[in-house]
C-alpha cells in the first residue's frame, strides 16, 4: 500500500467515494469510512467527524473507533478541544505537539494524552456559508498537517458534506434539517447496537461491524436496518435471527 | 442573543405542558409567526396538541387531528419539515378539507418541523402566518432549533408522571439535550429495549426517570446498563 504515491491513493479513495454518491449510499456508513480513509490517508490514528446540532451544539456523527475511551474523547470534544474552536472560526487547525496546548484545553488535552495521543488537528465543514461541523483527527505521534495534508483532509470534507446534504441545493434553509436527519440516523444506529449487544451478548464495537456488514450483503442502508431493528418488533426476533446467523457464517 | 438562547431562556425553569406553551410563544415573538403549536404523534393511538401560543392556535392545531390531515401528520410520515407558502394558491391542493379550514381561520402559511425523540418522529411544531410566504433563514433555523426543545417536555409528558420524571423543578432540563443524545445513553436505550419489550422513546423515559430517582446522571445510569452492572424492572 505504502508504494502506491499518496496522490495516487487520495484520487482512488476520492473516485470510490464519489461512486458511492452516485450510488445509494448511507450517510452514517460512508462517514465512517470517510473516517477510515481519512485515518489511512493522513497517517492519523483515529478521525472523528463532528456535526452541530440545531442549537450549536456539536455531536459525533462518524468516527473510526468505537473504543469507549476515544469515544469518550470525542464526544468531550463537543464541548472543548480543536473541533469546537475550530468549528467557532471556521479555520483549520492544527497543534503538532498536544502537551503544548494544556492551557488552552485544560480537559482535552489530558484526555486525548491519557488515550495515548500526541497531535491534534481539525478541518471544519462547510456549505452555504455556514459551517456544519468539523473532522477532528488524532494522531499518536507529534507532527503537523502539511498543506498537501491540509488539502486531502478539505477534499474528504467536501465529500462529507455533500453526502450529508444529498441533492438538496444547500442553502441556509435546506441545510439544517439535512444535518438534523444525519444525527438522528446515528442516534438509530446507537440504539441499533445497544440492541444487539443485548440480543447477541456482542459488544457494541462488534455489533456495529456485524450491522455494517450486514447491510452491505443485503444491499441495505444501514441506517434504514437499524430503524427497522428498533421500530418493527414483531418482525424484530427474526431479524435478529437473521443476523446472527450471518455472524456464525462469517466466522467460518 | 442568537435566537436559539433566546428560545431557552423563554422556558428556562419550566416543565411539561407550560415548557411547550412557553416554547410556542417565544416561536410567535421570536420567529415572525402569528401562532405556534406542538402536537404530539406517539404510539398512533394518543395523538393532539400538546402546546400553544394561544387558543387560537390551539384550534388550527387541532383541526388536524379532527380531519385526519396536516402539517404535523405530513411532517412526522415524511420526517421532515413541512412548508406550505400559501394555501389560497389554487396549485396547492394538498390538504383538501384541512387547507380550506385554515383558510377560515385566516391562515395562509403553514411551517410544520418534525419532533425527534430518541430517534423517534413524535410529533411537530407547527407555525402559523396569516400573511402567505416562507420563512427568513434565520427564521427558519430558529424553528429547527425550538423543535429540538420541544423534546424535553414531550419527554416529560411520555413519562405519564411529571412528579416522578422531574427529580428537581429548578434543574435546567435543556442541558439535559446533551446527555440525552450521547452515543451510550442511546446503546443504553436499545439495550432496555431488548430488555423491557418497549419502544425507544418509553425506554429512554425509563432511564432518564431511573437517573432521576438515584440521583445520578442519564449517562452515567447508560454506562451501568451497558456493562451490565444494572438491570431495570419491566412496569408491573
Amino acid at each position: 500500500m505504502s508504494d502506491t504515491p499518496r496522490e495516487t491513493r487520495v484520487l482512488n479513495a476520492v473516485v470510490s467515494l464519489v461512486d458511492c454518491l452516485l450510488d445509494d449510499f448511507d450517510v452514517v456508513d460512508l462517514l465512517t469510512g470517510l473516517t477510515e480513509r481519512c485515518a489511512e490517508l493522513l497517517d492519523v490514528a483515529a478521525a472523528g467527524f463532528l456535526l452541530a446540532d440545531p442549537l450549536h451544539q456539536l455531536r459525533l456523527l462518524a468516527a473510526t473507533s468505537e473504543q469507549a475511551r476515544e469515544l469518550e474523547l470525542f464526544q468531550l470534544q463537543a464541548d472543548e478541544g480543536p473541533c469546537v474552536d475550530c468549528y467557532s472560526t471556521g479555520e483549520p487547525i492544527s497543534v503538532a505537539d498536544i502537551q503544548q496546548a494544556l492551557e488552552r484545553w485544560p480537559r482535552f488535552v489530558p484526555a486525548a494524552v491519557g488515550a495515548g495521543f500526541a497531535s491534534v488537528h481539525a478541518i471544519p465543514m462547510q456549505a452555504a456559508g455556514i459551517v456544519l461541523g468539523a473532522l477532528g483527527l488524532f494522531g499518536t505521534r507529534p507532527g503537523e498537517l502539511n498543506e498537501a495534508d491540509l488539502l486531502v483532509g478539505q477534499t474528504l470534507t467536501r465529500v462529507a458534506c455533500v453526502a450529508i446534504l444529498q441533492e438538496h441545493p444547500p442553502t441556509a434553509d435546506t441545510v439544517r434539517p439535512r444535518l438534523r436527519t444525519a444525527l438522528t440516523s446515528r442516534v438509530i444506529v446507537e440504539q441499533a447496537k445497544g440492541l444487539l449487544r443485548e440480543m447477541l451478548n456482542v459488544s457494541v464495537e462488534e455489533a456495529f461491524d456485524l450491522l455494517r456488514s450486514y447491510a452491505r450483503a443485503n444491499g441495505e442502508h444501514l441506517t434504514d436496518l437499524c430503524r427497522r431493528l428498533m421500530t418493527e418488533r414483531y418482525s424484530r426476533l427474526m431479524l435478529v435471527a437473521e443476523l446472527a446467523e450471518f455472524a456464525g457464517g462469517r466466522s467460518q | 442573543m442568537a435566537i436559539h438562547q433566546q428560545l431557552l431562556a423563554a422556558v428556562d425553569g419550566r416543565r411539561g405542558v407550560e415548557a411547550a406553551d412557553r416554547l410556542c410563544e417565544a416561536c410567535v415573538a421570536l420567529l415572525d409567526v402569528d401562532a405556534a403549536a406542538i402536537s404530539l404523534v406517539f404510539d398512533g393511538a394518543s395523538s393532539g396538541t400538546l402546546g400553544s401560543s394561544s387558543a387560537r392556535a390551539r384550534i388550527c392545531d387541532e383541526l388536524q387531528f379532527t380531519l385526519g390531515e396536516g402539517p404535523c401528520l405530513d411532517s412526522v410520515a415524511q420526517r421532515s419539515p413541512v412548508v406550505v407558502v400559501d394555501l389560497a394558491d389554487p396549485k396547492e391542493s394538498r390538504w383538501l378539507a384541512y387547507g380550506p379550514a385554515m383558510l377560515a381561520n385566516r391562515i395562509r402559511a403553514v411551517y410544520a418541523v418534525p419532533i425527534v425523540v430518541a430517534g423517534e418522529y413524535v410529533g411537530a411544531l407547527d407555525l402559523f402566518c396569516a400573511q402567505p410566504g416562507r420563512l427568513s433563514n434565520r427564521n427558519s433555523a430558529g424553528a429547527v432549533a425550538a423543535a429540538e426543545l420541544a423534546g424535553v417536555p414531550l419527554l416529560d409528558l411520555m413519562a405519564g408522571d411529571l412528579q416522578a420524571a422531574v427529580g428537581d423543578p429548578n434543574s435546567d432540563a435543556w442541558t439535559e439535550l446533551n446527555t440525552l443524545c450521547r452515543a451510550e445513553v442511546s446503546q443504553a436505550t436499545g439495550m432496555l429495549v431488548a430488555q423491557l419489550g418497549i419502544e425507544p422513546a418509553e425506554a429512554l423515559v425509563r432511564l432518564r426517570a431511573h437517573a432521576y430517582a438515584t440521583g445520578r446522571s442519564a449517562t452515567e445510569v447508560a454506562r451501568e446498563i451497558l456493562d451490565r452492572r444494572l438491570k431495570l424492572e419491566p412496569d408491573k
